[in-house]
């Protein structure tokens, strides 16, 4: 099968005041597309900073980062932004909602930047945003601005927005974090539905192994390193 | 449910009322200068040029003393006291392009008792070679102009048909002008030069009244009108050869007003640019403050699919809804305070010699688009460098900036 994703030795060598920083080393990884992989290891050990990479949000300092075969960091800014819109749906490990926004609105904002792809009508997009949060057990919250909401419930917020624009690569960086054993399943059960149905790949990091276990396949992380159980 | 780019920008200056409302008003307060001081300089030049247009002289002809005060009696109408003789008027007739000739006579009395009303003089004409006043007025007549009538001029409190007692004389108000902008003529009061002779002759048998100095015959100035395609310059330094005699052009008195002009609104003008150069500093360094404190959610931007020139628009475009609302507000408030004030604002620009009618609707919708675009692009251009860092953020830089 084609892999989706496909990194080929890439580095990440941070500057701190003259101190070098090798978040990440040579890193290779291949997923194919519809798999469901995990990433596990300690704090620091550069999870978010390859998930960053390859959800186009940071350059790597060297390395080859391919998305559906396209090298995604010689690509143009709007190629990119594009990218990132459509193709790639990021959960941050950390609340990221724009506070000024209701729920429904921050789910339904990614819509804004696809530029009429999609061909989806605002009804529709509301429609799916209401869906979405409904599925997430946020039915009721749909008009409520972040600051109303508990950090569980943020988190989920920010799972449904990264769901807008059915994207093909769901890339969380420890999504249920602050979420009870119950929303985690929940949320789980709901990413392997979504990666049955539409074929979309997931990369999940997580702290929790038992969780992890559920993937296709675990990979851990360590000092920098990408090492495949 | 109606998301953009749009109504984000307007969310964020809904979240800081206290810094927008302040921003709001400091645009306000520059675009209201900016649009009230160019919208009174307008009224100025325009009334100078419609007044001295329609006037309908190409040359004024007047005893030399009165050169100055004659350019302001034009403008503000205090009437000077110089007089020559009517002679003059057939050797102007008879210059080459010299279309036609007519006398005015200003009357007043020298401390001004016997017919100066309020601020109104008494100009004599010849209604038979006029050409300056009578199409001013506002209706057409049917009745040819007598003896015993009076036009008066637009800032009369007299109507139609009124009734003036002067020197012994009734008089009947026989027309109205239009306003005219030419401060002589808007508070005049006009009568037959023949009246105005034989006033002069019984004001030396009337009682209790200061005689006027005045000779059957003598003129304090005479209109001239050319041909088309006459050579004015040359007309002009004809009758100037007349040792007793100035003229005066319309070129010649919008000069000395506009110089008037441009020291009072210069000074004016160069402040409003400087308070604008301040705004749109004020502006760059309080996006630069926005940029930072929202890097966190512009990073989540990127990272949802906005590219640089989404963010560089969307703060661009906050700073500009900003400021156009303030150029808005600065207009309204130019035109409330115009509107109360006006009655000061008229008597100041007068005592400065300067007419002033307000400038026609379309010129003061002009005036407020261009104060209202100026605020845009002192928003824009106060922005565009914030917006430009904003928009150069590495998303995950940003992201972990707020963290
Ligand atoms: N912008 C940055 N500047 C400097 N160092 C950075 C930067 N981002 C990450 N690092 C460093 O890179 C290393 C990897 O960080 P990263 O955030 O990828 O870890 P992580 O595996 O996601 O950890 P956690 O489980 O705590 O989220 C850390 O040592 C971190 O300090
Ligand atoms: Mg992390």
């Amino acid at each position: 099968m084609a892999n989706m994703i496909d990194i080929n030795d890439v580095w990440k060598i941070y500057d701190v005041g003259g101190e070098k920083i090798e978040a990440l080393k040579s890193v290779n990884l291949q997923i194919e597309i519809g798999s469901f992989i995990s990433i596990v290891g300690h704090s620091g050990s550069g999870k978010t900073t390859l998930l960053s990479i390859l959800g186009g949000l940071t350059k790597p300092s060297r390395g080859s980062v391919k998305i559906d075969g396209t090298e995604i960091w010689n690509l143009n800014d709007r190629q990119l932004s594009a990218m990132r819109n459509r193709k790639i749906g990021f959960i941050f490990q950390f609340s990221s909602l724009i506070p000024t926004l209701r729920a429904i609105d921050n789910v339904a904002l990614p819509v804004i930047y696809a530029n009429g792809h999609g061909k989806t009508s605002r009804k529709e997009t509301y429609e799916y945003a209401a869906e979405l949060l409904s599925t997430l057990g946020l039915g009721r919250k749909l008009q409520s601005f972040p600051s109303e909401l508990s950090g569980g419930q943020q988190r989920r917020v920010s799972i449904a927005r990264a769901f807008i624009n059915r994207p093909t690569i769901i890339v969380a960086d420890e999504p249920t974090g602050d979420l009870d054993a119950q929303s985690e399943g929940e949320v789980m059960e709901f990413f392997s539905r979504i990666n049955e149905q539409d074929k979309t790949t997931f990369l999940l990091v997580t702290h929790n192994l038992a969780l992890a276990r559920m993937t296709d396949k675990v990979h851990s992380m360590k000092d920098g390193m990408l090492t495949h159980s | 449910m109606n998301i953009s780019q749009t109504s984000l920008a307007l969310q964020n200056l809904a979240r800081r009322t206290f810094r927008t409302y302040a921003l709001l008003l400091a645009i306000a307060i520059v675009s209201g200068a900016i649009f009230s001081t160019s919208t009174l300089m307008w009224g100025v030049n325009s009334s100078l040029n419609k007044g001295l247009s329609k006037f309908g002289a190409d040359l004024l002809v007047v005893p030399k003393g009165s050169m100055i005060s004659m350019k302001s009696a034009l403008l503000t109408g205090e009437p000077s006291l110089f007089y020559m003789e009517g002679g003059i008027m057939e050797k102007i007739a008879s210059i080459k392009g010299v279309k036609s000739v007519s006398p005015q006579l200003f009357l007043t009395s020298v401390d001004g008792d016997c017919c100066v009303m309020g601020n109104a003089f008494i100009i004599g004409f010849n209604p038979k070679t006029d050409f300056t006043v009578l199409p001013w007025l506002e209706e057409k007549k049917e009745r040819p102009f007598q003896m015993d009538d009076v036009i008066v001029g637009a800032s009369n409190s007299y109507n139609v048909g009124d009734t003036l007692f002067f020197y012994g004389q009734n008089l009947t108000v026989y027309g109205k002008l239009g306003r005219t902008g030419v401060g002589l003529y808007d508070n005049a009061i006009f009568m037959n030069i023949e009246r105005a002779y034989v006033m002069a002759e019984q004001s030396h048998n009337t009682p209790n009244v200061k005689p006027l100095k005045l000779v059957r015959g003598q003129v304090s100035a005479v209109l001239v009108q050319t041909e088309v395609g006459a050579k004015i310059p040359f007309i002009s330094f004809t009758i100037s050869k007349d040792p007793d005699v100035k003229v005066i052009t319309a070129g010649n008195i919008i000069t000395s007003v506009r110089q008037n002009l441009v020291t009072l609104f210069g000074s004016t003008l160069v402040l409003s640019f400087v308070l604008i150069l301040a705004n749109a500093l004020m502006i760059s360094a309080i996006f630069s403050t926005i940029v930072n404190e929202r890097k966190r959610e512009l990073g989540i931007l990127r990272a949802i699919g906005a590219s640089k020139i989404s963010i560089f628009k969307l703060i661009v475009s906050e700073a500009a809804m900003l400021t156009s609302m303030g150029g808005a507000l600065g207009v309204f408030l130019g035109i409330v305070i115009m509107r109360v004030y006006q009655r000061t604002i008229i008597f100041n620009l007068k005592a400065l010699n300067m007419p002033y009618l307000w400038p026609p609707v379309e010129s003061i919708i002009m005036l407020a688009s261009i104060a209202i675009a100026a605020a845009v692009v002192v928003g824009v251009a106060g922005a565009f460098y914030p917006a430009l860092q904003g928009s150069r953020l590495q998303p995950y830089d940003a992201i972990r900036a707020g963290e």
